[in-house]
């Protein structure tokens, strides 16, 4: 509910006391922001919520709010949410920028000055993991393409659930940045003198056509870098293609022997056919 | 019988634009290729565990007996 100011014999109604109820208590809805926004006076004591998948500011002007008042400012989208100093002047002992998920409150010094605190949130902070395709990826067609991978995390993580292939006995596998030459190698155990000879990492050792109940794992560490191999892991268990209820398993080291470019685009698709169905998550860990 | 186009979904994590579109003629050139290497790759394959299954019967142990006489 908006600040405003009480006068005396006002009737609230059950609403307006719900609403007092829920800011006071730090809760009630947020009001939601899909684009760039200029906070106005009716924002104070309110929580603001930001969703776009670009970069968007929230400005903050002068003469608007009064010492004391507050505005809780929630990023949901992944596009980075910055609060700007419009006429105002905002300090902060952290970052102005919001990530995905992150949460600050905007605390009024005076009526043309503010504080930023930013609260802790579940965008990758060291150690963290965020989710790049949001919602995740339905597996369809013949192959799916995720593109734009941002190279500012240390590794990726692309977790397959359900991989189930149209032709039974398929596997799962992925490609890098379109590149379909033999600069792939899936390897258990220790090996030298070794040929590059796939076109692909292998995410599966073969599925069912009918169950899909499996769970592929790939891990790519220092995707970013342009100088050096793309060594990952990968571990997988799905449904025997014969049986079923028996597993097919399998535990890679993985390599993508190409250097010169960042691995920006990750294409999934089974060894031959169409998917049936999937869901491909793919995080960015810090 | 009509054969279909193959399709690829395209999901852009900049902007969070999903499609999904016919193949063009070059990636369904690269599907046939893909096609012969994965039954070349899976030939060889068989023809391993053939071998690998008639130098056992040779020997008179399973596999699993030979694991254990190599560990």
């Amino acid at each position: 509910m908006a600040k405003q100011t009480f006068t005396t014999g006002q009737v609230l109604t059950a609403a307006q006391m719900t609403s007092l109820q829920q800011t006071a208590m730090l809760g009630g809805a947020a009001s939601a922001k899909t684009a760039s926004y200029t906070l106005v006076a009716a924002d104070a004591g309110t929580a603001i919520s930001m969703s776009n998948v670009s970069a968007t500011t929230i400005t903050v002007n002068t003469a608007l709010f009064a010492a004391g008042d507050t505005v809780q400012i929630t990023n949901l989208g992944a596009g980075v949410c910055t609060i700007t100093a419009g006429t105002a002047t905002v300090n902060t002992s952290a970052s102005l920028a919001l990530a995905q998920y992150e949460s600050g409150t905007l605390y009024f010094t005076s009526t043309s000055a503010a504080i930023f605190i930013k609260g802790a949130g579940a965008a990758a902070a060291s150690g963290g993991m965020t989710l790049i395709n949001s919602g995740g990826t339905t597996l369809t067609g013949a192959s799916v393409s995720i593109s734009s991978i941002p190279a500012t995390y240390n590794n990726l993580q692309l977790w397959v659930l359900n991989f189930k292939p149209a032709n039974d006995g398929e596997n799962l596998s992925v490609r890098f940045n379109d590149d379909s030459s033999s600069v792939y190698k899936n390897e258990t155990g220790t090996g030298t003198n070794m040929n590059m000879n796939n076109d692909r990492l292998y995410m599966s050792r073969g599925q069912d056509n009918t169950v899909a109940q499996g769970f592929s794992y790939l891990e790519i560490w220092n995707y970013a870098n342009t100088t050096s191999w793309r060594v990952s892991q990968i571990t997988a268990w799905g449904n025997n293609e014969t049986t079923s209820t028996n597993g097919n398993w399998l535990d890679y080291a993985g390599v993508y022997a190409s250097t010169g470019t960042a691995i920006n685009k990750i294409t999934i698709l089974p060894t031959g056919g169409n998917f049936t169905s999937g869901t491909a998550y793919l995080y960015g860990v810090k | 019988m009509s054969k279909t186009t193959p399709q690829i979904k395209e999901v852009n994590c900049e902007t969070g634009e999903e499609i999904v579109r016919d193949a063009t003629s070059a990636e369904i050139a690269q599907m046939e290729i893909d096609k012969a290497n994965e039954a070349a790759r899976k030939a060889e394959e068989e023809s391993k565990a053939t071998a690998k299954a008639a130098l056992l019967s040779k020997l008179g142990i399973t596999a699993e007996e030979a694991v254990l006489l190599l560990s």
